[in-house]
């Protein structure tokens, strides 16, 4: 046992993992041998783990390979904090974790108590690249892109997007069912745009539209979008 | 100095990725340079064949991987260009008897020998496409000019940068500037603006493809072929030779040329 390289320490919300310094083989390997410990196997199934990273960059693969690690022993990651990357990585791979809200098609609903959700100086996520197709983020506050959203990918938020670019992937704000999110972008085109519990998609007879920049928001029960003025 | 890895992929099927394979192969070893082609995909194998050199096969890839033969007993020389070199594929073995551990250290080896390693990657995004892409050094993705390639391509490009890879360079194939004039067909500008990635090489549509696939005889190794033309660009500016893009415009048709000898 290391506790240098893995820390375990227990709090109100759940579990927190500390990954120390290490090569990620030591201490994946030191993880595997702190869970298969008899009393672990029973003291840690069911918790929710928060995984604290500190300065490493952790990639997708890496993720993937913790999270198998800890469903054996019957735990889920619930949130991770460390390094923008590793943050990433994280959002791309929670979408495979959690589903997010069911949705209706656009039609008048009751309205529901309002969210918590991310507001100005709220937690934000920044995408400075290419979203590209079979790509998913999903992050529990606000999604900004700086670069393109390719057909065949998806950006999931609970709060607003905005995409300083083309837009033409699915789009998901306020996922958590937040009706009041809304979605912009430089050019607006997305196969498919749902706000809350709302769903629209791009009309079928596709023509080049070059309008400038455009914001789609609930209003009345259905998804409008408008141009974009400041 | 060690070669490259050079890994040619395209998630679709279909696109060109042996062909384009072979005739890189063939365009660079013409240039003098030491060239082993090799093919991932195990249990559909093909380069081979597009290189006419199916008679030729005792060992295999997964031979050398599991021992039963040496790098050196396994590679085929080409029978008309003394630099350019082949490891098959096993035709009755699947993906999984390689794993990319053994891939990456096969391609160190070959790195060792060669100045290129051109890996032929099967279609799709799993296993075989994985063993394909861990050893690379730099990846090339094949497109053709219709969306469902564009996608495909696309989704490899974010799964190329999600293993670290330096960003993938792009070939745009069987291009067919008639269609393009028309209207029918996406064009260079509208890939790229999807894809967002530079490019290396634009090949266009030939007929002669076919039968030179067909008599394992690659276009590369003829200099009156436009796509064979297409493939020596892509070698040279692999080779870091600058050349400038060819603009593609078919041949004037005998009613074009007759109205513009009436026009004066």
């Amino acid at each position: 046992m290391n506790p240098e390289l893995v820390s375990f320490k227990g709090t109100r919300e759940g579990l927190t993992i500390t990954l120390g310094e290490g090569e990620w083989r030591e201490l994946m390997n030191e993880l595997a041998a702190q869970l298969s410990r008899p009393q672990a196997q029973t003291f840690f199934r069911g918790a929710r783990v928060l995984l604290e990273t500190g300065n490493r960059a952790i990639d997708v693969l890496q993720l993937e390979e913790l999270i198998a690690q800890l469903s054996q022993s019957g735990m889920t990651l619930s949130s991770v904090l460390g390094e923008q990357r590793t943050m990433e990585a994280f959002a791309q791979v929670r979408a495979t974790i959690r589903a997010p809200a069911p949705l209706v098609p656009a039609q008048p609903a009751a309205p529901l108590a309002a969210p918590e959700i991310p507001v100005d100086g709220a937690q934000a996520m920044l995408l400075h690249r290419t979203v590209r197709s079979g790509q998913r983020y999903h992050y529990a506050g606000t999604i900004v892109v700086i670069g393109d959203v390719n057909p065949g990918a998806e950006v999931v938020a609970d709060g607003d997007v905005v995409v300083w670019g083309k837009l033409r992937g699915v789009v998901h704000a306020g996922a958590s069912g937040n009706d009041n999110a809304m979605v912009g972008a430089l050019i607006l085109a997305p196969t498919q745009l749902r706000i809350g519990r709302y769903i629209a998609r791009a009309p079928d007879d596709r023509g080049q539209r070059h309008a400038p920049a455009e914001i789609a928001r609930v209003r009345d029960g259905q998804i409008v979008v408008e141009p974009w003025y400041g | 100095m060690p070669g490259q890895v050079i890994t040619i992929t395209s998630g679709k099927g279909g696109v060109g990725k042996t062909t384009a394979t072979a005739n890189i192969g063939v365009a660079l070893a013409r240039r003098g340079q030491r060239v082993a082609c090799l093919d991932a995909d195990i249990g559909l194998r093909n380069l081979d064949v597009v290189m006419g050199l199916e008679n030729r096969i005792v060992y295999d890839l997964v031979d050398v991987v599991e021992g039963r033969a040496r790098l050196r007993q396994a590679l085929i020389k080409d029978k008309r260009l003394s630099e350019l070199h082949l490891l098959p594929a096993a035709q009755t073995r699947l993906k999984s008897a390689v794993n990319e551990e053994q891939m990456k250290k096969l391609c160190d080896d070959l790195k060792k020998e060669f100045d290129f390693v051109l890996v032929d990657s099967p279609a799709g995004i799993e296993s075989g496409f994985k063993n394909s892409i861990a050893p690379a050094d730099q990846v090339i993705v094949i497109v053709t000019p219709e969306v469902s390639s564009v996608r495909d391509a696309d989704r490899v490009v974010g799964l190329v940068e999600a293993y670290e890879k330096p960003t993938p360079k792009l070939i745009i194939n069987r291009l067919r500037p008639t269609m393009v004039k028309r209207g029918e067909m996406l064009d260079t500008a509208d890939v790229l603006e999807i894809l967002a990635i530079d490019l290396i090489g634009i090949v266009p549509e030939d007929e002669r493809i076919i039968t030179s696939t067909n008599k394992g005889q690659p276009v590369a190794l003829e200099d009156h072929s436009e796509a064979g033309a297409a493939f020596q660009r892509i070698a040279q500016r692999l080779m870091g030779v600058e050349v400038p893009f060819q603009v593609f415009e078919e041949a004037p048709g005998l009613l074009d040329r007759f109205a513009r000898f009436l026009r004066g």
